[in-house]
């Protein structure tokens, strides 16, 4: 990866943070934390990585993204929006009656949404499913969850770890939005799972810890997959709740964001400035 | 009643293998379940098709629903409580919700799996699944009706949920096909209604001399599919009787009689005596057994009509 490609990728993170704060500003609240978080690898899969394409987001060749921590939707629907799944004036229906954006994706109102999730430890099973369909008709294809760091209290998601191992399915690839914060408090403090990666190895995974906010390091990892044949894949991204808001940053009450007009105004401005210094890096 | 009794899981897992050599998009889903649901020639036969998971239904629920997001369609059999209270929300979710074209069948249903008690017994199925949106529940009759269900089942483009039981059936009717949300009239009648489903149709036919005997005329359903219900013949059968006993092995609420008051309570007001296990920790032991002390076998069910009735026994 070139700087400017780089650049490139962090640009379109950024703009995808933007789309989250036009939500937010329209609905007035949201679970911002976690979708900041997970932006930059959300935004790395949709404009590097996935095969996938708005035009025709059922193409049976498609690689497959289930959003496990459905709560974190703004980030998937900020980059749906960007790359061109549907309008963006989508957005601005965020919170309003019968929305195709609730707080929860759903695949039936939704172009690019592959499952309905929300209920936490759901997406790893499914994904495991579709990968392992892409596995029986010898494709080309991969399948990738983002998953909840608190979220990995429920054992579900051990249930699949350990199916996905035994089966040797190298083409599923899970990445932990390792944020340390749920909605209670630190992770360590609410149910101390760490350490992360060792937990996963011990099922039989491949894993690699990275910086989830530095692009580098995320495409990187996603250019690696599969850390070892016959394995699937853990990226355990160490990343920073509410990433990109410079008040909320790390900071466990920006979970569920209920935003002040002045708050959005500073995100907003702050956001465009970084994102005019990435365009310019860019040379877009 | 032809006196030709079949295990129906044997006769459930024939039919599903059988169909599912034939059809390449099918894959079936084991629990540590699959030998017991009658899939171990399969098993043998397309193994790349047989997916293995151990004793996990919650996540085995998902990767079906993962599967059929992928045009599979998947079946999933094993214990009946644990493929629909165990991975309920799965069930609901990613399998309802999703509304995926997904096959889970519970087998040893019911009270079928006497001795081992309540943890074992599925007596609330038709309640928790038929609470799902869009999800048909099924509970053929005979080994007959299972065997056509299987193939309905498998053409029917959703999300199923099929009940069988594990003591052997005896086949009651000709082999037809299964048609989803149609009960079947099984004699006419003027005196009462009789509602049943699953393996206690038999019972209720084995019932009816009995009836008779003491000049009862009865008009008997019997219903395989409980979601959705076949609520013409229900009517039909209730403008007739004005009376109508359900039959099922069953809570007695939340179940086939809680489906035919909610009807016949909007449409047609008429008495129901609802006859299954009643809102409680079953008792374990002898399946036969069982059944004679919740009153669901045929005198039984014979004197419980009869005292509806208002008939001496």
């Amino acid at each position: 990866m070139t700087e400017k490609e780089i650049a490139s990728l962090n640009a379109a993170a950024t703009r995808c943070r933007l789309n989250i704060l036009r939500m937010i500003r329209a609905s007035g609240h949201g679970h911002v934390g976690g979708a900041l978080s997970a932006m930059d690898m959300v935004a790395a899969l949709y404009f590097y990585k996935l095969n996938v394409d708005p035009s025709d987001p059922a193409k049976e060749d498609r690689d497959r993204f289930v959003l496990s921590a459905g709560h974190k939707c703004l980030c998937q629907y900020a980059a749906l929006a960007e790359k061109g799944f549907f309008e963006k004036s989508v957005l601005d229906t965020y919170g309003s009656l019968g929305s195709p954006i609730p707080g929860h994706p759903d695949m039936h109102k939704l172009p690019g949404v592959e499952a309905n999730t929300g209920a936490l430890g759901h997406g790893l099973a499914i994904s495991l499913g579709m990968a392992l369909a892409q596995k029986i008709d010898g494709k080309n294809a991969r399948t990738y969850t983002l998953l909840g760091d608190g979220e990995l209290a429920e054992g579900s998601n051990w249930e699949a770890a350990a199916a996905a191992a035994h089966h040797k399915v190298d083409n599923l690839t899970a990445i932990v939005d390792y944020n340390g914060l749920q909605i209670s408090g630190p992770v360590k403090e609410v149910m101390d799972l760490t350490p992360i990666s060792d937990h996963f190895r011990a099922f039989g995974w491949a894993v690699r810890d990275i910086d989830g906010n530095n692009m580098n390091e995320i495409t990187d990892a996603l250019d690696a997959l599969p850390f070892e044949k016959g394995k699937p894949s853990c990226i355990v991204a160490h990343t920073v709740k509410a990433k990109g808001l410079s008040f909320g940053e790390g900071n466990v009450s920006y979970h569920f964001w209920n935003a002040k007009e002045d708050q959005l105004m500073q995100a907003e401005e702050e956001l465009n400035a970084l994102l005019e210094d990435y365009e310019k890096e860019a040379g877009s | 009643m032809t006196g030709n009794f079949e295990d129906p899981r044997k006769t459930f897992g024939k039919a599903v293998s059988d169909y599912a050599l034939a059809h390449e998009d099918v894959i079936l889903l084991s629990a540590d379940s699959g030998k017991s649901s009658g899939f171990g020639d399969f098993m043998k036969e397309a193994p790349e098709r047989y997916l293995e998971f151990g004793i996990m239904e919650q996540c085995v629920t998902g990767v079906a629903s993962g599967l059929a997001c992928s045009g599979k369609r998947p079946v999933f059999c094993a214990i009946a409580p644990f493929v629909t209270a165990r991975n309920f929300e799965m069930f609901r979710n990613d399998v309802g919700y999703m509304g995926q074209n997904v096959k889970i069948v519970g087998r040893n249903g019911g009270i079928t799996y006497s001795d081992l008690g309540a943890t074992h017994h599925s007596l609330d199925d038709f309640s928790i699944i038929g609470m799902i949106p869009g999800v048909c529940v099924l509970c053929p009759q005979d080994p007959n009706e299972i065997r056509q269900a299987v193939i309905t089942m498998m053409e029917h483009d959703g999300p199923v949920y099929m009940r069988i039981g594990n003591e052997p059936v005896e086949n009651l009717f000709e082999e037809e096909p299964f048609v989803i949300g149609k009960g079947r009239r099984i004699a006419e009648g003027k005196d009462v209604t009789i509602i049943s489903t699953g393996t206690l149709t038999g019972s209720v036919i084995k019932a009816l001399p009995l009836l008779k005997e003491k000049g009862v005329s009865a008009d008997v359903i019997g219903m395989p599919t409980i979601c959705p219900l076949d609520e013409e013949l229900i009517l039909d059968s209730v403008e007739k009787t004005a009376r109508v006993v359900t039959v099922e092995e069953h809570y007695i609420k939340g179940g086939l009689g809680t489906a035919v008051s909610d009807l016949l309570s909007e449409r047609s007001p008429a008495l129901v005596k609802k006859l299954g296990i009643p809102h409680d920790y079953a008792t374990s032991g002898p399946y036969k057994e069982i059944l004679k002390k919740y009153g669901l076998d045929e005198k039984s069910i014979a004197d419980s009509v009869l005292n509806f009735l208002g008939i001496d026994i």
